[in-house]
Order: structure tokens, then C-alpha cells, then sequence
């Protein structure tokens, strides 16, 4: 009998060998040529070929994911604990968390690209801009979220402000804070490549997203998969280190 | 004479939507006195336990600790300690670093308080789980845990709010003894909130049926402390007799809420 983890590994693996099968398959038999659908191994030669150039682009747009992820955490939980502070903080402050977060970010890209001369600089705030609601929410949700009856047995024992705060508060509203920052990560790889879109930066400091761009100007399409596979690769990896950053820091609860 | 461990006249708690939650109340704790609270829901036995425990403020009457007033509550003497219903554990930290919360947040020094928690834990039976988390825990240990997190600060009184009411019955008995020693053994003086008849009448030195609508004491009924309180006390016509008188009365209480609630209606 295989494990059930095994089996959950499995599975998905085998159906995507299937998939990646039936697409050779057919892309050969009926000669499909690349500029239209290229074939699985046409998309890993141009991996291949092209691979230093595409790691390198890589690397680039997730210096700005992590720079951006660390700006949003950063600025997220100092926002959240300003707006715990008091009703008023809040009720003030609420409603423009809200309007930057229903703003499309590639509606106001061009603006922060503009505002911003250093375009790195630039990229990463527009980045950050996307990651930072989750983690006001929900470090704001979780900073709320303490049991009334242990918060009671804190006042009873006369503890003061930051005895609560450090003590009861910021353990307490870790289960929340972590969901925020896994939901954050991936935002911010998204939040890195749109913002890349939009700015269309070229060069030494080429993103992925520019590689893509690129590619598809010159009819490259193969090479565009390549790109598209190692951004879906750079996610996939971003989303199983905060899941398992999650599960460490909460492995004592549950 | 010293002054009682606490003292009680004329309190009352209006809730703030007017409603009458506990009409004038007088009640006196002695030392090494085992009082319950016990009446149907709703006749404020937990608000009476919470204005005692200062964690809602009475709209009426005095009340003493010690024949001072709260802000002295915590010296040496006059210790008082909260185990609530459900354990009200920190999830995230170990069972040592629960227990020794109290002194922690009283900044006794950590190798001091380290050996106390570890006593506590102890003296009720769990000094083997320190380094265990909560979640480890079935829900008679956690519940042990609470108590050891109480009995850390050597209280003078002890407030326990319905504490064992989410356990099976045959842990319900074994905690139930263990506080029966702590009390007359050990001579903790305690305020034991309860719903469930039979626990009032195992451990207390004196029952104080309360009635609703408004919350109220209906009756008294006091219980000799020389009693041994153990598994054979429960299996005793003795017993049984103290539960059947108590049924009378909390039967009676339970009615006249009854009536009461039909008259406004």
C-alpha cells in the first residue's frame, strides 16, 4: 500500500506527464508549427538555449518580490498595530487601506513609475503596494483575535501594556499574521511581474516579464513558455517556503 | 477577630441594557471556607464570581478583600487566583511557561519561578509534562494545568468558575478530589462556581442556592468541613442525603425563577 503522501505527490505528478504526452503528441502529429502552440520539448530546448539569460532575468524580478514582500510585511504590521492603537486610528485610516486595495495596481503603475525615477525603487513599490493588504488585514484580524477570557486573566494579574502586548497580543495574532504573509508572498511575485509589464523596462535590468514581452515581439514563443515555466517554478517554490515558514511557526498549536 | 477573606453588602449589577442582573447581594468568605455558587442559568452566579475577581465593576454595595479594598489585592496575604471554564491556556507556549505566566508577569526571577511551576505542577500530578504543549493534552490535564497556574501565585482565595464542566463524569470526580484536599488539606480558601448538584454537594462547606431573574441567593445550606471527602464519602447515604436536601432547594430556587419570569410576562 503507498502512503497517502506519497499518493498526493504522485497523482498530479503522473497526470502532468500524461498531459505533457497527449501535447507532444499532438503538436508532432499534426505538425503544429512552434509560433502557434510550440511543443513541450521545443519549450526545453529554448530552456536550454536561452537559460542564462532567462535565470538571469529571473533572479532580477525576484529581488523585487523579496524587496517588495519585506517592504509590504514591514509597513503591513506597522499599519495594523497603528490602527489597532484606537477606534478613531482606525475609522480615519480604514477606508484608504480599502481604496488602495480595490485600485487596480496596473492603473496606477504608470503613475508610480513616473513618481519614481529609480525604476527598481519604482517596481518594488508597486509590488509592495499589492502585498501589503493581506498583511494589514490580517495582522490587524489576528491582533484582535485574543481569547477574552485569557486577556481577562491579564488584567486580573495587573499586567501592564506591553507585558499584553508582547506576552498575549503579538502570539496571539501569529496564526493570522502567517495566513497573511503566505497569501502576501504570492501576491508580491504577481505584484513584481505586472509591475514589469507596465513599466516595459529593457536592458541590463530586465525582469521576466520583460523576456516575455520581448519574446513575443520577436515571435518567439517557445522562448515565452520558458519564461512563463520559471515564473510558475519561482511561485510554486515562493508558496511551499511560506506554507512551510507557516507550519514551523505554528507547529506547537495544532 | 480578623477581617473576613471577603466580604460582600448590598451588591448589585445592572447591565448596561437595564437589565437587572443581580439584585443585593451579602456574602462573607472565611478562612479555609469552600463556598458554591450554584443556581439555573441566568441567576448570576458568574457575573457575582467576575465582580468579585474585579473584572466587572458592581452598580451597587460594598465589597471587600480582606477588609481592604482591590488595589491591595496581590501582596502577600491577599493572593487571589482565577481558574475559568474552559482551561484558558497560551497555545503557543510549553505547560512550564503557562503555569509560570502569574509569576512572569510579576517578574519573579525565572529560576525562581521555574521551580515553583514545576512544584505546582506537581501537586496536581503533571510534573512530567512540562515541556509538552496544550494541544498534547486531553482536556482534564489542560484543565490540571489551569490549576497548577492558579495554585503557582499561593492564593489565598481561589475563583473557579464552572471549571470541570466540559469533562466526562470520572474526571470530573478525580479533580473534584484533588480540589477537596487542596481546600481541606491544605486549607485553600475557595469560591467554586458550579451547575452540576452533585459537585456542590461533594465539595463544599457551605452552598449558596441562587435563584433568577433577578439573580439572587435564595437559600443557604452549610455542609460539615470535618467530612472526609473522598470516594467512599460519594458512595455514602450521607451523601446522598446532602444532595437531596439541596435538590429540594435548588428545585425551589429553580421554580420561584419560574415565577417570577411568568409575572413580568
Amino acid at each position: 500500500m503507498m502512503s497517502s503522501r506519497t499518493f498526493s505527490l504522485l497523482a498530479p505528478v503522473t497526470l502532468g506527464i500524461i498531459i505533457l504526452g497527449i501535447w507532444e503528441g499532438i503538436c508532432r502529429f499534426w505538425h503544429i508549427p512552434p509560433y502557434l502552440m510550440p511543443s513541450p520539448s521545443a519549450i526545453w530546448r529554448a530552456l536550454m538555449l536561452d537559460g542564462v539569460a532567462l535565470l538571469h532575468a529571473l533572479l532580477i524580478t525576484l529581488e523585487i518580490t523579496f524587496a517588495a514582500l519585506i517592504a509590504a510585511v514591514v509597513g503591513g504590521v506597522l499599519v495594523a498595530f497603528l490602527l489597532v492603537q484606537s477606534p478613531l486610528i482606525e475609522r480615519c485610516l480604514m477606508p484608504y487601506v480599502v481604496i488602495m486595495q480595490v485600485t487596480p495596481i496596473v492603473a496606477i503603475a504608470p503613475l508610480i513609475i513616473i513618481l519614481i525615477h529609480n525604476t527598481p525603487l519604482a517596481l518594488t513599490a508597486c509590488a509592495a503596494l499589492v502585498a501589503i493588504f493581506p498583511v494589514i488585514s490580517n495582522t490587524l484580524q489576528g491582533l484582535r483575535s485574543v481569547d477574552p477570557d485569557l486577556a481577562a486573566y491579564f488584567q486580573m494579574h495587573k499586567a501592564s501594556r506591553l507585558q499584553t502586548l508582547s506576552r498575549l497580543r503579538i502570539p496571539s495574532a501569529l496564526p493570522m499574521f502567517m495566513a497573511g504573509l503566505r497569501i502576501a508572498t504570492g501576491l508580491s511575485l504577481v505584484g513584481a511581474i505586472v509591475a514589469e509589464f507596465v513599466a516595459g523596462t529593457g536592458g541590463n535590468s530586465a525582469g521576466l516579464a520583460y523576456q516575455i514581452l520581448q519574446s513575443g515581439f520577436q515571435m518567439d514563443i517557445p522562448r515565452m513558455f520558458a519564461a512563463l515555466f520559471l515564473i510558475t517554478v519561482a511561485g510554486l517554490v515562493l508558496y511551499a517556503a511560506a506554507a512551510s515558514l507557516q507550519r514551523f511557526a505554528l507547529r506547537h498549536r495544532s | 477577630m480578623s477581617s473576613p477573606v471577603l466580604s460582600l453588602a448590598g451588591i448589585e449589577k445592572v447591565f448596561p441594557n437595564g437589565v437587572r442582573g443581580l439584585s443585593p447581594v451579602d456574602l462573607t468568605v472565611e478562612k479555609g471556607d469552600f463556598v458554591t455558587l450554584i443556581g439555573p442559568s441566568g441567576c448570576g452566579k458568574s457575573t457575582l464570581l467576575k465582580l468579585i475577581a474585579n473584572l466587572h465593576t458592581p452598580s451597587g454595595g460594598k465589597m471587600s478583600w480582606w477588609g481592604g479594598n482591590f488595589g491591595d489585592v496581590g501582596r502577600k496575604g491577599r493572593r487571589m487566583a482565577f481558574v475559568f471554564q474552559d482551561a484558558t491556556l497560551m497555545p503557543w507556549a510549553t505547560i512550564a511557561k503557562n503555569v509560570r505566566l502569574p509569576l512572569d508577569l510579576e517578574k519573579v526571577d525565572r529560576a525562581t519561578a521555574d521551580k515553583r511551576a514545576l512544584a505546582a505542577l506537581e501537586r496536581v500530578g503533571l510534573g512530567h509534562v512540562t515541556e509538552h504543549y496544550p494541544a498534547q493534552l486531553s482536556g482534564g490535564m489542560k484543565m490540571r494545568v489551569s490549576i497548577a497556574r492558579a495554585l503557582v501565585t499561593e492564593p489565598d482565595l481561589l475563583l473557579m468558575d464552572e471549571p470541570f464542566g466540559a469533562l466526562d463524569e470520572f474526571t470530573r470526580n478525580r479533580l473534584d478530589e484533588e480540589m477537596a484536599r487542596l481546600c481541606y488539606e491544605d486549607g485553600l480558601t475557595t469560591l467554586f462556581v458550579t451547575h452540576a448538584l452533585h459537585e456542590a454537594a461533594f465539595l463544599s462547606s457551605r452552598v449558596m442556592v441562587m435563584a433568577a431573574r433577578p439573580g439572587r441567593i435564595h437559600a443557604q445550606y452549610e455542609i460539615d468541613r470535618s467530612i472526609l471527602r473522598n470516594e467512599e464519602f460519594r458512595l455514602s447515604d450521607q451523601f446522598a442525603g446532602i444532595s437531596r436536601e439541596l435538590a429540594i432547594l435548588l428545585e425551589d430556587a429553580s421554580r420561584e425563577s419560574m415565577i417570577q419570569q411568568e409575572m413580568r410576562a
